[in-house]
């Protein structure tokens, strides 16, 4: 048995506990991956931006960042950076649902760097705070829209509402819009805001420095801020700040007033800009600018000192915006 | 040989131990990725987050029992050719000037009661200048006021002229209405010689009201301050779809006030103003798209349409133009010559 073996050899219960000893030292060495595998330190403050206009890609976007964010337990907090002046509906809705189910989660705070107007504010309302700076823009509560017109009747559609409408259906079908966005902010922030539903429906917009002393705003602070609440609220020592980008790369779509409507200008090139009338909107109007002050230049006025040759007023959005845009 | 496999079984079960141990402790201190929570969102659901979107229905009646008058409608349609007036037109919307059905439920009531009704449209062929020195007839306006009995009109822009024509008409009895709106108050140059004219006055800006309203804050709903006038029989509120504040120079003769919780644009603040006053002959109202089939259906709106019929064809005045040219059919006799003709002030007028 082992005891004839040679005195130079390890007795067994040396051999035993060198094995022992060998597999405590890769055990520890191991642990921590397998431990930190199985349970994420949240350490990480992550900022998700939620810039320009509002539309089906934006909320595609910050849909899956916030999803990601709940499934991913280093993730701590999360920080809003928002700079829109809104933009569709549906879209708005979209992200104001994930910024609610994320809230549910974790401490979200919403940091308005110039302006988050209407589907904007849509959009942050859930957040357990709201950060402006002094002269951030919040609110516009409400519905931008056109009057419903009676036309000429149209032959062809199956039926009576499938092109065209009833006026007052028209009506009804904005009201019911506006008060949608409306119920929804009061009951997000009915408790903050310090003037009543109708004043609310009016859709005013304030300054942070007033949105602050009314409710629509809690704290009046810059984004690094808004990180630093966020980490404290949720009780991190050292944070990291995870900054997720969202929204298409180029800048495009922009939006666009004329006189009757919001546009959204989607890049095409090369080519003329893809114009997509909005019809039914939240968005901030006075943020958007209009057509009209939209230069028109092309290539060969760049290469010419010539300067921009503004054409002039009332040529419609596709016209105007060959060739690219400035404003 | 057992040597080694007690070796072997003493390190895996050694790494094991650690390992599990980890994992457990891992698992049972982790947080754990929760089932995402249920969320009610009861301000979607809520039985009042749907507007009531029908319709209603019209049924605009006249009272007056009077003989076939004639009604001129003046839609403010520009000659043909011309911009239209109103920047609003350039735009789309409503078109230059008043549509046909803007008007159909007043039209249709005055034509199912035995009434005439003209609509006048200038000719721009007509309107070359008088030659200095020419004697000056009536206006095209003058001529089509001549043979009528009442008149109504969306325009704002007469001359001198035919404002002139206008006043003599309301003089020899004529009733008017006047239908204005919160965009006329950008026309240039207004309508301050014809508010002048017929002794009305309008604010500039829109009434409004956050609280109550027919669908939009815009869309405000007015009620008279008593019942027993005329012109509100049997109207309990109406809506006027973007209207603007109305007077006139005679006291208490205001007919509807925007119900309570209404404000003005202008001034943000709460505002009683009329909406719609009567002056004598003179109706001034301060929206003219209350009278389009759709917000006919709305409130008591059609009662009011009826009763502004009746308003119309209830006149003192005898066209004297109903025995010479084209005369419409027959609304008077032509042998009541008292009243005095509209065609005479103009050409002593002209210098103003």
């Amino acid at each position: 048995m082992s005891t004839k073996q040679p005195s130079t050899a390890l007795t067994s219960r040396q051999q035993l506990a060198a094995v022992v000893l060998a597999a405590a030292v890769v055990g520890a060495v191991l642990a921590p991956s397998v431990y930190a595998a199985t349970n994420d330190p949240e350490d990480t403050v992550a900022v998700v931006e939620i810039e320009g206009p509002v539309n089906a890609a934006l909320a595609d976007d910050v849909e899956s960042e916030l999803a990601d964010i709940r499934a991913n337990d280093s993730v701590g907090a999360v920080v809003l950076k928002l700079d829109t002046p809104g933009g569709a509906p549906v879209a708005s809705e979209r992200m104001y649902k994930a910024v609610q189910r994320t809230s549910e989660q974790m401490t979200v705070i919403a940091s308005v760097q110039s302006i988050s107007a209407s589907g904007g504010y849509y959009a942050m309302a859930p957040a357990d705070e709201i950060y402006v700076l002094p002269t951030s823009t919040v609110g516009s509560i409400g519905l931008n829209a056109p009057a419903p017109q009676t036309s000429s009747p149209v032959l062809g559609p199956s039926g009576p509402d499938k092109a065209g409408g009833n006026e007052v259906q028209g009506w009804a079908e904005q009201q019911t819009l506006a008060d949608t966005f409306v119920d929804a902010m009061m009951a997000e922030r009915g408790d903050e805001f310090e003037i009543p539903r109708e004043e609310v429906a009016k859709a005013d917009v304030y300054l942070g420095t007033e949105a602050v002393e009314n409710g629509y705003a809690d704290e009046i602070g810059s984004l690094n801020e808004a990180v630093h609440a966020a980490a404290t609220e949720e009780g991190l020592g050292e944070y990291e700040v995870d900054t997720r980008e969202t929204g298409p790369d180029t800048g495009f779509p922009i939006l666009l007033r004329t006189d009757t409507q919001v546009v959204a200008v989607h890049a095409n090139d090369p080519g003329y800009g893809e114009v997509e009338p909005m019809g039914l909107t939240y968005v901030h109007l006075e943020a958007v600018p209009h057509v009209d002050t939209v230069e028109r230049f092309s290539e060969s006025d760049l290469d010419a000192d010539r300067g921009g040759s503004g054409t002039d007023a009332t040529g419609n959005g596709t016209a105007r915006l060959a060739g690219g845009v400035g404003a | 040989m057992s040597d080694v496999r007690t070796l072997a079984v003493a390190f895996a079960v050694t790494l094991a131990t650690i390992l599990g141990g980890a994992a457990l402790t891992g698992y049972v201190t982790a947080d754990g990725a929760a089932p995402a929570p249920e969320i009610q969102n009861e301000h979607y659901v809520d039985g009042d987050a749907v507007a009531n979107d029908t319709p209603g229905e019209a049924t605009v009646e006249m009272a007056a029992a009077t003989r076939s008058q004639t009604v001129l409608v003046d839609p403010g349609v520009e000659p043909q050719g011309a911009l239209p007036s109103s920047p609003l037109a350039l735009l789309g919307f409503g078109g230059p000037g008043v549509a046909d059905r803007d008007v159909r439920p007043l039209a249709n009531a005055l034509i199912e009661n035995g009434h005439d009704v003209g609509v006048y449209v200038p000719d721009p062929e007509q309107q070359r200048a008088v030659p200095p020195g020419a004697e000056q007839g009536p206006t095209q306006l003058g001529e089509r006021l001549a043979e009528a009995d009442a008149f109504v009109t969306f325009r704002t822009d007469y001359d001198e002229r035919e404002l002139d024509e206008i006043e003599s008409f309301v003089e020899s009895g004529g009733h008017v209405i006047v239908a204005t709106e919160p965009d006329a108050a950008f026309d240039q140059p207004g309508a301050a010689a014809l508010d002048a004219t017929l002794g009305v006055t309008t604010d500039p800006g829109y009434v409004y009201n956050m609280a109550e309203n027919d669908l939009n804050y815009q869309r405000v709903y007015a009620e008279p301050p008593e019942s027993d006038a005329a012109l509100t029989e049997g109207v309990d509120r109406v809506v006027l779809p973007s209207a603007t504040p109305v007077g006139t120079t005679a006291a208490g003769t205001d007919v509807l006030r925007p119900i309570a919780g209404s404000e003005l644009s202008t001034t943000r603040a709460p505002t009683e103003a009329p909406l719609l006053v009567r002056n004598d002959e003179v109706v001034m109202v301060g929206d003219s798209d209350f009278l389009s089939p759709e917000n006919a259906q709305r409130a008591d709106n059609d009662a009011l349409i009826g009763n502004l019929a009746d308003f119309l064809v209830t006149n003192d005045r005898t066209p004297p133009g109903a025995g010479s040219g084209q005369p419409p059919s027959g609304p008077t006799a032509p042998d009541e010559p008292s009243e005095e003709p509209p065609e005479e002030p103009p050409e002593n007028r002209t210098a103003g």
